[in-house]
């Protein structure tokens, strides 16, 4: 791993400041933790089991995603420090590597009963529970923004998204939400 | 235009999401003529039906695929990784098309 420490300064405030979150009985909407995002690229060809990869992980569930062929995320509401980065960087050698894209991406939570509605508006992957079931993840588009979709419950996702798409992607979120927030 | 555009990888997906390259065409050797090399890069048919070309899943699972498309129906025939065989099996050198 780099000794290049992403500290504090680099990373002054959180993306989705002022992003305040959204609730009705429909719909809700929120921001969560910038804790850590590991990216994990491994070959698409002798992928890595998942049960490699989740004592890796902070034990959550669906802390570990599906991201394509041979590549996951791992991800956390914690953040880690430079050394546990470290370790899981060079746990997951040889047959993978690991990049730390904690000050990267960033993660909102969509969750109520009109979020597979909701969403639908945004990006054409068939979010039915029973071709979307909790722990499914994908990459897609939510309008013109390349994002990471995971079912974490029945009626809950998380959106993963590029830090500088962050803010659009909120309020595009929110605009697809309103029609649910107005009770 | 094709609008769903079926991925291997992902299933069913809308075309905004890839990133289209053109025909798949076999590549000449390193040390073949440079006629050949002027024909696989610059001269391309225009063939109308079915052919195979190469798109990108950009917003996607970041994939080559090798897509089979009718030119005059925009039918999609089939749709497959480029260099994977099925998902975990990595395609032998020589079977690229």
């Amino acid at each position: 791993m780099s000794d290049l420490r992403i500290t504090r300064p680099l990373t002054p405030q959180p993306a989705l400041r002022g992003c305040t979150r959204l609730v009705s009985r429909a719909i809700r909407l929120e921001a969560l933790p910038e804790g850590h995002v590991i990216q994990v690229l491994g070959t698409p060809h002798a992928p890595l089991a998942m049960e490699r990869l989740a004592p890796l992980s902070d034990g959550a569930p669906q802390a570990v995603r599906a991201a394509g062929p041979g590549q996951w995320f791992i991800v956390g509401d914690r953040a880690k420090t430079h050394a546990e980065l470290g370790d899981i960087l060079a746990a997951l050698q040889p047959e993978a590597f690991g990049v730390d894209q904690s000050a990267g991406r960033v993660r909102i939570r969509a969750s109520g009963p009109m979020v597979e509605r909701m969403l639908a508006k945004g990006t054409a992957v068939d979010l039915a529970l029973t071709r979307f079931p909790v722990g499914e993840a994908t990459t897609t588009l939510v309008g013109h923004i390349a994002a990471h979709v995971t079912r974490i419950g029945d009626e809950a996702f998380e959106i993963m998204v590029l830090r500088g798409f962050a803010q659009s992607l909120w309020d595009d979120l929110a605009r697809m939400s309103a029609e649910f927030l107005e009770d | 235009m094709a609008s769903l555009v079926p991925c291997p990888h992902c299933g069913a997906r809308p075309k905004e999401e890839f990133t289209i390259r053109g025909a798949a065409l076999a590549r000449p050797r390193a040390d073949a003529e440079p006629a050949a090399w002027m024909d696989y890069v610059y001269l391309r048919d225009n063939p109308r039906g079915r052919y195979e070309e190469h798109w990108h899943h950009t917003a996607g699972c970041r994939r080559w695929l090798v897509v089979t498309r009718d030119t005059a129906t925009h039918e999609i025939a089939a749709s497959r990784d480029a260099s994977l065989d099925t998902v975990g099996v990595k395609r032998t050198e020589g079977a690229r098309s």
